[in-house]
């Protein structure tokens, strides 16, 4: 039965999927992604931000097919930069230059990129597979979620978020907080009293989404990326040699494989994701080998195991945005952001009224993967070409996009402005080593959980005790509890510096 | 007592001097009643959750060893700034062929690396292709040229 409906579902899903627009939709995400992961500099999250008020113009399910196939396209493409380059197109490559780019100054790069290619195809295929056997149950159990249910959800969600950030425990802590605070910004709808507007009608409706994303991740990068003065050693244009010997594929089985468990999991967590996942993999495949003096000259384990880990965890992360409606992070949040534009409330109703959106999205996955592994290896070189422009140029036309992008949202040039401001503050933030992601979610959920906040406490008549009383909510909370207590032990704390550090 | 970060010294006083802020332009939003939390109850809430943190951060800063403030890049922060203001302020009133030059001038003198003879080339094929992807592709209402001169 169980099965059955399995294959029933996927099945409904490609037929969606297939459909001649929305194989073009899903390509043109594939080939922005690849391309943005090429360039180092323009993450997955501001391109995502960058398309959002272009996707307007689709309907739904090809406009969340193309954001989806830029977030995995990026993970490939940032792999092809992290070995030729030696210079991580996305963050979660960056352990892939240590090895990738060794094998490529040993002349290898052609089996390096192959490797990445391959278990980035097999750690998706898996994951699409993972997606559609978890999301049914997950659903079912999301539909039983009280408000308070969700209320401790969203705390545990951010928890996470503070002890799987990268440095500081503290500053993770005070980005969510400032995320949240930001997220209040606007009328309060329960109310409609005003919160933290200055009288600035821009503000009535909330800070916007996509300009506070593009200003602290868009423009802030450009600036921080200017002054780091660029150097790129770009091996060759031409990979000669692309098929991994068969030694390679041997010793790259038990990686892949580790990687794509590790990547899985890791994703689902909040605030997890790809760059965790590709870090950890790499630890431990590094501890896991007899002979862990090669990892760093050119192992290609090293090049296999945070690749799979990387693209399993960038698709599973899809599991709690689409059967809970909770961002596991930034990138969920711009997907969230899409389905808002179309009217599409996320969350575990989705799965029920837009069965054919739901698993068009999870088929459009696998779809993707297979254009990317046969998009990616034979054009390598165009790839390449495109890394030649220098940052000098591309930093201009990444600010005039994202200029006319919050422009383009409602016609209003004051967006551009709080771009503007946002981009200092992001530059501000980075200078402090504060990572923008917890802040980002901090914002989205804050709202949220204030919402459920105060549905709780009507239901329970003013009893904060309700977040006790109800077993999934204690045990989420006891969950975060827990966390919280762990993360203060030395111990783990050694444990989690390590792990970052590699 | 010597400061051993000055890195999370000044994250502290960011925190703190949000969570202030917070509490005293939240100070006067209504805090409902427990059944029916008010307006207030979150922004006070978390202004003080951010001045805690920022006070523990300023205590590490104290006690542990940690990296000190990095200058700023000023030249490329200010730059920047100025091109997405310049955008801003120019798009509605001269059209976007304006607010692009603008922009995309100051954006370049944000680096000492542009070479102007390459810029000028780079420019002239951005503003074709902005003119012809956004106004004319995605037929968004912005004019190309000032009103003035505009022939539409």
């Amino acid at each position: 039965m169980e099965v059955a409906s399995l294959f029933h579902n996927l099945a409904l899903g490609f037929s969606v999927a297939v459909s001649l627009q929305n194989l073009f939709w899903c390509l043109m995400g594939a080939i922005i992604g690849t391309a943005i992961g090429v360039l180092p500099g323009v993450g997955p999250v501001a391109t995502m931000a960058l398309l959002l008020p272009a996707t307007y113009f689709l309907p739904a399910d090809g406009a969340l097919i193309m954001l989806a196939g830029i977030y995995y396209g990026a993970q490939y493409g940032g792999s092809t930069t992290s070995i030729l380059v030696n210079l991580p197109g996305e963050a979660s490559s960056v352990v892939t230059c240590l090895d990738g780019y060794q094998m490529a100054r040993q002349g290898r790069a052609g089996p390096a990129l192959a490797i990445a290619a391959i278990g980035s195809f097999f750690a998706g295929c898996v994951a699409t597979i993972a997606i559609a056997v978890a999301a049914p149950p997950l659903t079912k159990l999301a539909q039983q979620f009280a408000p308070a249910d969700y209320f401790s959800l969203m705390v545990l969600g951010l928890v996470f978020a503070v002890v799987l950030a990268r440095g500081s425990i503290l500053k993770a802590l005070g980005m969510i907080f400032l995320g949240m605070l930001l997220g209040l910004v606007g009328t309060d709808v329960n109310t409609g009293n005003t919160r933290f507007t200055f009288g600035i009608g821009d503000l009535f409706d909330g800070i916007g989404f996509v300009p506070l994303v593009m200003g602290v991740f868009g423009i802030a990068e450009i600036m921080s990326n200017l002054t780091n003065a660029e150097r790129r050693d770009l091996l060759s244009s031409k990979v000669s040699g692309l098929m991994p010997t068969k030694e390679d594929l041997k010793r790259s089985i038990a990686p892949v494989l580790r990687g794509t468990l590790l990547g899985g999991l890791l994703g689902v967590l909040p605030g997890g994701g790809a760059v965790l996942a590709s870090f950890s993999a790499y630890t431990v495949e590094k501890r896991l080998s007899r002979t862990p003096e090669i990892f760093g000259t050119g192992a290609i384990e090293g090049v296999a195991a945070p690749e799979s880990a990387n693209n399993a965890a960038a698709q599973t992360s899809f599991i709690p945005m689409l059967t809970l409606g909770i961002p596991s992070n930034a990138v969920m949040a711009m997907m969230i952001g899409g389905m808002m534009i179309h009217g599409i409330i996320p969350g575990p109703q989705v799965m029920e009224q837009k069965p054919g959106l739901f698993w068009g999205m999870i088929a459009s996955m696998w779809i993707g993967n297979l254009m990317l592994i046969v998009l990616n290896l034979p054009l390598i070189g165009i790839w390449v070409r495109m890394l030649l422009v220098p940052y000098r140029l591309l930093s201009i036309a990444i600010l005039f996009f994202c200029c006319i992008g919050v422009y383009s949202l409602n016609n209003s040039a004051n967006e551009v402005l709080f771009i503007a401001f946002f981009g200092v503050i992001g530059y501000l933030l980075m200078k402090l080593d504060c990572e923008p992601a917890p802040l980002l979610m901090g914002f989205l959920l804050g709202p949220m959980m204030e919402v459920y906040m105060r549905r709780a406490m009507l239901l329970s008549r003013g009893d904060p005790l309700v977040f006790l009383q109800r077993p999934l909510s204690l045990a989420f909370l006891l969950t975060a509890a827990l966390l919280l207590l762990f993360i203060v032990l030395p111990n783990v704390r050694k444990v989690r510096e390590v792990a970052f550090s590699e | 007592m010597r400061i051993k970060s000055g890195q999370d010294l000044a994250t502290g006083l960011l925190f703190a001097l949000v969570g202030a802020g917070g509490l005293w332009l939240g100070s006067d939003y209504p805090m409902g009643t427990a059944q029916r939390p008010g307006t207030g109850v979150l922004p006070y809430i978390l202004s003080w959750c951010l001045i805690a943190t920022g006070g523990l951060l300023w205590l590490k800063a104290t006690l542990v060893e940690g990296p000190p403030m990095t200058s700023w890049a000023w030249r490329p922060v200010i730059m920047i700034t100025l091109a997405t203001v310049a955008f801003a302020l120019l798009v509605d009133p001269y059209g976007l062929a304006v607010s692009m030059l603008v922009s995309m001038t100051l954006a370049a003198l944000g680096t000492p690396e542009t070479r102007w003879v390459e810029y000028a080339l780079f420019a002239a094929i951005m503003l074709v292709l902005g003119i012809a992807m956004f106004i004319w592709g995605l037929g968004m209402p912005i004019q190309v040229l000032p009103k003035e001169l505009s022939w539409r």
